[in-house]
């Protein structure tokens, strides 16, 4: 039955192969231009600059980015955009075109029930293109890792590039990407309506669970004397607007700090420091979602996908199972 | 339900008050028949008759609404087909982009027991070269191909619906008498659904008459014809017979047919009584299920 599957699969197998091929050679080849450039600016010696040779820094990381910070992200982007094409391309037409073509009939015409026939037809589709994916992912990780914090990764692991590319959202995504087409294409038994809604439910789940990530962990809030002003730290996920503090520590309402920030931000104004202070307005806070919790958002995305991957799995099996 | 025939060898197909109901009304009610062993039964009605409704049942794709139905005293899932039924559906589903050598060896993998060589031989037989891809076969020798990986199998049932609907009659008679050829040679009992009978009429001996979703006649071809007469008298002549025991009337120019049941066939001159011709018979019952149907 693996055979069968591996012959009817063969056009989408070349092509994932021709993708990793491609793909690995491309990151492989700009990752050797990328150190050459790194070497040749001397940039090793700017990681925390001191102040002195800040100015000299800034001039080289600005030139190494405008060749190198798109050119990683287009990685990510090709990253970001691999489940979704798996799911269209290998798992909606999975079943659909069996369907499609009467061709189901053929195969629940031989000896092999049809739970059997559906699991190598989701083995041989899906483990190939896992593999592509997390092939590829290690490749493009260790390139941003190569340019560090002169790459995209300076964005912090929740920016919308890192985190869809990093740890298991790619294979959360792409397990769910082809198992939400395999289901819908079993059921619609249309390639193109399994394609289509592939491409609609995947794009707005994955929009909407990002927008649920500020919410999905406790916050942290960091408090800094007025005069420092707002501050999080580098990479963490912003939460609110923050605001301001009392001097007990407490959050100041914002109507209340509204009214005193008019004031005292307005012209005339000498000390503008003093005057919140004298108004009760001691610091700042701001809330955030510290970088060290990255892992602890992936791990909680990544099981809402991978519940609605099971679900997805028992529904195909129950549409083809079900007896007209 | 005792599916067990005492010879020991388990009956093809016993149906007890089948029923399939869609949405649009039955499409097979109180059907009772069996299909014995070692025959080649056609199965025949007008469109939608309930003919593919039948073998859908039997493969357990459908899953009946009334009665049962077992298939070698096995109840038909939808799991998966009896190992021991093959089944070639109107549209033969073939992989268009297999080679004919592919889609035998998909026969190979799938089935424990596959005939490789047995396989080999229908298809060379039937001149269709290995190498070829499915998509480029004419339709006579891609029913060749389909028909060789359902017998490949070693069944031993075979289910072919409407196989020989888009053929021409030259592959027409080829297919059916490799498919006579085998069945007789493997001893398998082949179930045959057309709507027209006078293809099959010189290969079946056993015969199930759809009609309205349900079964209109059922037995063995000699039996129902021995049971049957041809009443052959002129077009003015009274007609001999009560009009409810006429089962079929044909009138031409010059003579009128009446098929009635064979007790009647001795009521005189100028009836001549005569053996009734299969299709005749069929065709008889078939037109007074659709009066039927239209009272």
């Amino acid at each position: 039955m693996i055979w069968v599957s591996y012959r009817q699969q063969r056009t989408q197998l070349i092509t994932l192969l021709a993708i990793l091929v491609l793909g690995a050679a491309a990151v492989l080849l700009l990752r050797s231009s990328m150190v050459g450039d790194l070497a040749r600016l001397g940039l090793e010696n700017c990681h925390g600059a001191s102040p002195a040779g800040l100015a000299e820094c800034s001039k080289k990381i600005d030139e190494f980015q405008k060749s190198w910070y798109d050119t990683i992200k287009l990685g990510m982007l090709g990253l970001l955009l691999l489940p979704v094409l798996i799911g269209m391309f290998i798992g909606a037409p999975l079943f659909a075109r069996e369907f499609e073509q009467g061709t189901h009939v053929l195969a629940t015409s031989q000896s092999v029930s049809r739970v059997r026939w559906a699991l190598s037809k989701i083995l041989v589709g899906l483990l190939p293109a896992l593999a592509v994916l997390l092939i590829l992912q290690k490749l493009v990780s260790w390139w941003a890792l190569t340019a560090g914090e002169f790459g995209p990764l300076d964005g912090g692991p929740y920016s919308t590039f890192i985190f869809g590319s990093a740890n298991i959202a790619p294979l959360t995504y792409t397990l769910f990407a082809f198992c939400l087409g395999m289901f819908v294409g079993a059921l619609a038994r249309r390639v193109l309506v399994g394609m289509t809604v592939t491409l609609g439910v995947f794009v707005a789940l994955r929009a909407f669970l990002g927008s649920l990530q500020d919410r999905l962990l406790p916050t942290e809030r960091i408090a800094s004397p007025v005069e420092v002003g707002f501050q999080t730290p580098k990479g963490a996920l912003n939460v609110g607007m923050g605001g301001y503090l009392d001097a007990s520590g407490q959050a100041v309402p914002y109507e209340q700090s509204s009214k005193i920030t008019q004031q005292c931000f307005a012209e005339g104004v000498k000390d503008t420091y003093a005057c919140l202070r004298d108004h009760g307005l001691t610091g700042t806070y701001a809330d955030a979602i510290p970088v060290s919790q990255a892992g602890t958002m992936h791990l909680i995305e990544g099981s809402i996908f991978l519940v609605l991957t099971a679900l997805l799995v028992a529904g195909t099996i129950l549409v083809l199972r079900r007896q007209s | 339900m005792n599916w067990q025939r005492p010879s020991g060898r388990a009956v093809p197909v016993i149906a007890e008050g089948l029923g399939k109901k869609y949405r649009r009304g039955w499409a097979l009610r109180e059907c009772s028949v069996e299909i014995p062993d070692n025959r080649i039964v056609a199965l025949v009605g007008p469109n939608g008759a309930g003919k593919s409704t039948f073998m859908g049942l039997i493969t357990g794709m459908l899953a009946p609404t009334a009665g049962q139905i077992s298939v070698f005293g096995d109840r038909p899932q939808g799991n998966g087909l009896h190992p021991a039924v093959s089944y070639l559906s109107q549209a033969k589903p073939l992989y268009k982009d297999f080679t004919v050598a592919e889609t035998l060896k998909l026969g190979a993998k799938t089935n424990p027991t596959w005939d490789q060589k047995y396989a080999e031989y229908l298809v060379e037989q039937a001149q269709v070269p290995m190498k070829a891809k499915v998509g480029t076969l004419s339709g006579g020798q891609r029913t060749r191909v389909a028909l060789a990986l359902a017998l490949g199998r070693k069944p031993r049932l075979l289910l072919l619906d409407e196989p020989l609907a888009d053929l021409d009659p030259l592959a027409r008679e080829v297919v059916l008498r490799t498919l006579v050829t085998e069945a007789r040679n493997q001893g398998i009992t082949v179930l045959l659904s057309s709507h027209v009978l006078a293809e099959l009429e010189n290969v079946c001996d056993h015969l199930l008459l759809l009609g309205n979703g349900e079964v209109q006649v059922a037995g063995d071809v000699a039996e129902l014809l021995s049971k049957h007469v041809v009443l052959t008298g002129p077009v003015n002549a009274p007609v001999p017979v009560p009009q409810q025991k006429i089962i079929g009337m044909t009138v031409d120019e010059h003579r009128r047919r009446l098929l009635v049941p064979v007790e009647l066939a001795h009521v005189g001159q100028p009836w001549a009584p005569s053996a009734p011709r299969l299709g005749e018979l069929a065709l008889a019952y078939m037109r007074r299920s659709a009066l039927e149907k239209a009272a």
